[in-house]
C-alpha cells in the first residue's frame, strides 16, 4: 500500500513536470512563429535539461536552428527526432532540405537489396514501437491459445493454430528487432559534424597524413575510440581519424 | 556639289594635261635623268616639355624603300608613320630636273624628363642604304617657360617672364567630410593677372572613386569676377564644377586637375651683354617688352576627402545607399482589371542627392504576374548648386490569372543629411481585383482548360509541430524497462490462471456428473416411493406427475443430460448413443406413454395405477443392470 502510495506520488510529480514543460514548449512555439528562433531554441533546451525529449522536441529544435542558418546542430536534432521517431514524414523532409544545404555532398554506398529491406523495416518503428508490437502480438498469442484450448468446435482450432504460429512469429521478430535498436541507441555510434572544416587523419596521431576534409554538419558512423582521437565512417565507406571534439554524437 | 565635282573634274584634266605634256617632253630631249645626291634626314625639336606631344619627321629626297624605324623606348610613340610625298620636275635650258621628297612622320610623346636621342633611321634606295643622323631630344619637366611648339623657332633664346603667382587654378570643395553616397560640389577655379584665351579644360582631373556629374557642362563661357590676393588683382573664373558622390568611405584623394590655355606673356629678348649700362637699357620693358602667346600647362591642388559611412546604427534594411532629401511615391493607374490587362505601377523618387544612382525598388510581384522590367525615366536638374531631380519606375503588370491579389507595400529609405537619421518611406498597399477577361480563344493563351505545373517559388523547411505532444524522459524506453516486463509477465499470469480455473471447471463439471450418475437411481426410487404412497391414497394425478418425473430425472442424472435438452422426440437417439438396447429403449419409451395416457386409458383406474408403477420399477431397475 505505501508503495502504491509513493508511485502515486511520483507520478503526480511527473505530471507537474510536464505541465511545466508543456507550457515552455507552447511559448517556444510561439516565439518561433513570430521569428526569435534563439529564444526559442532556450525554451526548448529548458525541457530537455529538464530531462525530457520527445521526437517532435527534436524536430522543432532542428527547426529552430535551421532558421538560425546553424547547419550542424540542426541535422543533429533532426537525426535525434528520426531516432525516435523514424517513420515522421516531416522530419525526414527537414533532414534531407537541411542536408541539401551543407558543403559535403557523399555519394552513399548502395546497400545490398536485403539490407535496404531491413533497414527499412527497421526504420519503421522506434525501439518502444517495435516493444509495442511484441507485446500486443504476444498477448494475442495468449488469446489464441486459450480458444484452441477451450473451443471444441474444429475450424476455430484450426484457425486459432495457424494464427497462433503467425503471432509467435511476428512476436519474436520485433522483439529482436527493438532489441537490436536499443543496443544502437545504446552505442551512440553516430555523430554530426560541429567543425566548420575538419581534417580526417590516416591514423590516431597528429603527424599523420592527411586523407581528407570534411565540413560541418556531415554524419559520421563513428567506429573506433583511441583517447581524444576518434575513427569515422562517412556514407561512401572511407574511414580516418578525427578528434572526438568536432564531434557531436546523435 | 555640282560645283565642286566639276572643279574636280577640271583639276583632273589640267593633271593629265602636264603629265601628257612632261612625258612628251622626256621623250623629245631624250636625255637621261640626273641622279642626284640622295639625302636622308631627321628633324625634330629639341627642347621639349614632359608630356609633350611632338613630331619627327624622316626626310628623304629619292624614292626608297623597307623604311626602318629606329627603336625608342624613352618616348611614346602615339601616332606614325604616315607617310607623305611630293615630286616637282624642273626644266631648264633643256635639262630635267625632278625633284620627290618623301617624308615619313611620327609623333611622339615626352615621358621623363631627360637628355634623349632619337636613333637613326634606315632607309635602302636602289638597293643602297642610307642611315639619317640622330636628334638629341632635351625633355625638360618646367611646363611654364618653354615655347608653345606652335611658335615655332621664334621663340628660341627668349624667356617669358615668371607666371606663378599670375596665373594658377585652384580646387575647392564643398565640404571635406561628407558621407558615403552624399553629393560635394567641386570647383575648379583660374585665377590670372594675364589675358588668357583657349581654356582647354578637357583633362580635368578624373574621380576614381567618385560618381561625378558635370554642372556647368551646357556652359561655354566663363562668367568673370575680380578677387584681390595679396594685394593683387585677379580676374577669377569659375572653369570646372562637378558634383561628387563618394561611392566608397575612407580618405579618398582627388588628383589635381589639369588645363591648359593659352597666355599672353610679356617676353624679353635674351641678350648677352657685358655692359650692365646697355643690358639694363634694352632690358627695360619699355624699350624692349612684348607680347607673346605662350601655351600653359597649369595644375591645381589636390584635394583629400574623408568620406564617413552611413552610420550603421538605425539602418533600415533595404537601405540602399540614398542619400539626400528625397520623397518617394507610387501610383497605380487601375486596380480592377480584366485579366491580360496591363496595369501599369509608378514609383517617382525626387529629391535633392544622388538620384540617378538609385536602383529600381525591390517589389515581390505575386508569381502569377507577368511583370516586365521598369522602364525607368530620370530628369535630373543640374544647378550650381548640385543635382536634384526625379526618378521614375514604371512597371507594367499583366496579370494573366483572375483573383484578389496584394501588392505589398515598397519601403524606400534613405539617409537624412539634416537629421543625420535615416527616414523610411512606405508606399500603399494596392488590392488588385482581377476578373477573367472576355477575350476569344484567339488573343487569350490562357484558356480555362489549360492547366500549370505548380511554380516553385522558394525551398524551406517545414513548419515546427505544435504542443501538445507526448514527453518522456530522456534515455528511458517503454522496450526492457519494468513495465515491459510487466505488462509482458501479466498476460502470462492471466493466462495460467484462466487455464488453471478452465481445468479445474471440467474437472468440477465430471464430478458433478459422476455423482448425478450414482444418485440418479437413489433419488428415481425416492420419487418412486413418494408415487407409491400416492398410489395408496389413490392420488391419481400426484402419481402419474410423480413417475414421469422420476424417469426423466433419472435418465437426466444417470446419461448427465440436461433435462430441458430432453423430450420424447429426441429420448431414444441420446439413449442410443449412451448404448442402451433397442428393445429397452423401446421399453422406456412406452412406460413414458404409458405414463402419460394411463390417466385417460379405460378400465380400472387404481389397477392401471398400479401396473404403470410396477412398469416404472422395472424398466428402472433394467436399465441399472443393464449398465452395470
Amino acid at each position: 500500500m505505501k508503495k502504491i502510495l509513493v508511485l502515486i506520488f511520483l507520478f503526480t510529480g511527473f505530471l507537474a513536470y510536464a505541465d511545466n514543460n508543456q507550457i515552455l514548449i507552447e511559448e517556444a512555439g510561439k516565439l518561433y512563429t513570430e521569428g526569435s528562433y534563439d529564444r526559442a531554441i532556450e525554451m526548448y533546451e529548458k525541457v530537455l535539461e529538464n530531462g525530457f525529449e520527445s521526437a517532435e522536441l527534436y524536430y522543432n529544435l532542428g527547426n529552430a536552428h535551421f532558421k538560425m542558418n546553424d547547419l550542424a546542430p540542426a541535422i543533429l536534432y533532426y537525426e535525434k527526432a528520426s531516432k525516435l521517431n523514424p517513420s515522421d514524414e516531416d522530419i525526414q523532409f527537414n533532414l534531407a532540405v537541411a542536408n541539401s544545404r551543407i558543403v559535403d555532398k557523399i555519394e552513399t554506398v548502395p546497400d545490398l537489396f536485403y539490407e535496404r529491406w531491413w533497414n527499412s523495416l527497421i526504420f519503421t518503428f522506434s525501439v518502444d514501437g517495435w516493444a509495442i508490437i511484441s507485446l500486443v502480438t504476444f498477448v494475442l498469442l495468449l488469446v489464441v491459445t486459450l480458444l484452441f484450448f477451450m473451443v471444441d468446435v474444429v475450424i476455430i482450432k484450426k484457425l486459432a493454430f495457424w494464427t497462433g504460429i503467425a503471432l509467435i512469429v511476428i512476436s519474436v521478430s520485433s522483439f529482436a528487432l527493438a532489441n537490436q535498436k536499443y543496443n544502437s541507441f545504446k552505442k551512440d555510434h553516430e555523430a554530426i559534424v560541429f567543425t566548420p572544416t575538419v581534417t580526417v587523419k590516416s591514423s590516431p596521431a597528429e603527424n599523420s597524413i592527411d586523407l581528407f576534409v570534411i565540413h560541418e554538419g556531415t554524419k559520421v558512423e563513428i567506429t573506433d575510440n583511441i583517447g581524444e582521437w576518434t575513427e569515422i565512417r562517412i556514407a561512401n565507406g572511407t574511414v580516418g581519424w578525427l578528434k572526438g571534439v568536432d564531434l557531436v554524437k546523435i | 556639289m555640282n560645283r565642286k565635282m566639276k572643279k574636280h573634274y577640271r583639276y583632273l584634266h589640267r593633271i593629265k594635261a602636264v603629265i601628257s605634256t612632261v612625258i612628251f617632253l622626256l621623250i623629245l630631249a631624250a636625255a637621261p635623268l640626273q641622279a642626284q645626291e640622295v639625302q636622308f634626314t631627321a628633324l625634330a625639336k629639341t627642347a621639349v616639355r614632359v608630356g609633350e606631344n611632338f613630331q619627327v619627321q624622316f626626310k628623304i629626297n629619292a624614292e626608297g624603300n623597307n623604311f626602318q624605324w629606329p627603336q625608342i623606348t624613352d618616348f611614346q610613340v602615339l601616332n606614325g608613320p604616315s607617310t607623305s610625298t611630293s615630286s616637282s620636275v624642273q626644266i631648264i635650258n633643256g635639262q630635267v630636273n625632278r625633284e620627290v621628297s618623301y617624308v615619313f612622320t611620327y609623333v611622339l610623346r615626352a615621358i621623363k624628363e631627360g637628355e634623349f636621342t632619337i636613333p637613326p633611321a634606315k632607309i635602302y634606295v636602289n638597293g643602297k642604304e642610307y642611315v639619317s643622323n640622330s636628334i638629341k631630344i632635351k625633355v625638360s619637366k618646367d611646363s611654364g617657360t618653354q615655347g608653345s611648339p606652335g611658335s615655332g623657332g621664334g621663340s628660341a633664346g627668349t624667356t617669358t617672364q615668371g607666371t606663378e603667382n599670375d596665373l594658377f587654378l585652384r580646387a575647392y570643395i564643398s565640404n571635406a567630410t561628407p558621407y558615403q553616397g552624399e553629393q560635394v560640389i567641386i570647383t575648379y577655379k583660374i585665377f590670372t593677372t594675364l589675358p588668357i584665351s583657349n581654356i582647354d579644360a578637357s583633362k580635368m582631373s578624373s574621380f576614381p572613386g567618385f560618381w561625378a556629374k558635370d554642372l556647368l557642362a551646357n556652359r561655354n563661357d566663363f562668367p568673370q569676377t575680380r578677387e584681390y590676393i595679396n594685394g593683387k588683382e585677379y580676374v577669377v573664373a569659375e572653369v570646372k564644377k562637378y558634383a561628387l558622390f563618394p561611392q566608397r568611405s575612407g580618405e579618398i584623394t582627388i588628383d589635381p586637375g589639369e588645363l591648359s590655355c593659352v597666355a599672353q606673356v610679356k617676353t624679353a629678348a635674351q641678350r648677352r651683354s657685358s655692359d650692365p649700362f646697355f643690358d639694363s637699357f634694352f632690358n627695360d620693358p619699355f624699350f624692349n617688352s612684348r607680347y607673346q602667346n605662350v601655351e600653359k600647362q597649369i595644375l591645381s591642388n589636390s584635394l583629400k576627402l574623408n568620406v564617413q559611412p552611413t552610420p550603421s546604427r538605425n539602418k533600415p534594411d533595404g537601405y540602399g545607399g540614398a542619400v539626400g532629401n528625397f520623397t518617394f511615391s507610387s501610383q497605380i493607374d487601375k486596380t480592377d482589371v480584366k485579366t491580360n490587362e496591363a496595369i501599369s505601377l509608378k514609383f517617382t523618387l525626387s529629391g535633392t542627392g544622388n538620384v540617378e544612382l538609385i536602383d529600381a525598388p525591390k517589389i515581390s510581384f505575386p508569381p502569377d504576374f507577368e511583370v516586365y522590367d521598369p522602364e525607368i525615366t530620370n530628369n535630373v536638374k543640374v544647378s550650381m548648386n548640385g543635382v536634384s531631380g526625379t526618378r521614375t519606375f514604371e512597371y507594367l503588370i499583366i496579370p494573366r490569372i483572375p483573383g484578389t491579389y496584394t501588392l505589398k507595400p515598397v519601403v524606400f529609405s534613405y539617409f537624412d543629411l539634416d537629421k543625420r537619421d535615416y527616414v523610411t518611406i512606405t508606399t500603399p498597399e494596392y488590392k488588385i481585383n482581377v476578373q477573367r477577361g472576355e477575350g476569344t480563344a484567339s488573343n487569350i493563351t490562357y484558356s480555362s482548360v489549360s492547366q500549370e505545373d505548380i511554380k516553385y517559388i522558394g525551398k524551406d523547411i517545414r513548419h515546427i509541430k505544435l504542443p501538445p505532444f507526448k514527453l518522456r524522459q530522456i534515455g528511458t524506453f517503454f522496450f526492457r524497462s519494468g513495465n515491459y516486463y510487466f505488462l509482458l509477465l501479466l498476460p502470462i499470469l492471466i493466462f495460467a490462471v484462466l487455464l488453471l480455473f478452465w481445468r479445474n471447471q471440467i474437472k468440477q463439471r465430471s464430478n458433478i456428473a459422476m455423482l448425478k450418475t450414482k444418485r440418479a437411481t437413489k433419488v428415481s426410487l425416492k420419487r418412486l416411493k413418494v408415487a407409491a404412497i400416492y398410489l395408496k391414497e389413490g392420488k391419481e394425478t400426484e402419481l402419474y406427475v410423480e413417475i414421469s418425473r422420476a424417469l426423466w430425472g433419472y435418465i437426466s442424472d444417470k446419461f448427465n443430460i440436461p433435462r430441458s435438452e430432453l423430450s420424447m422426440e429426441n429420448v431414444s437417439e441420446r439413449l442410443l448413443k449412451k448404448s442402451v438396447k433397442d428393445d429397452t429403449i423401446a421399453e422406456f419409451i412406452n412406460t413414458l406413454n404409458n405414463t402419460e395416457f394411463a390417466r385417460f386409458a379405460p378400465g380400472n383406474k387404481s389397477e392401471n395405477m398400479d401396473k404403470t408403477y410396477q412398469e416404472a420399477l422395472n424398466i428402472i431397475s433394467k436399465i441399472e443392470r443393464e449398465l452395470r
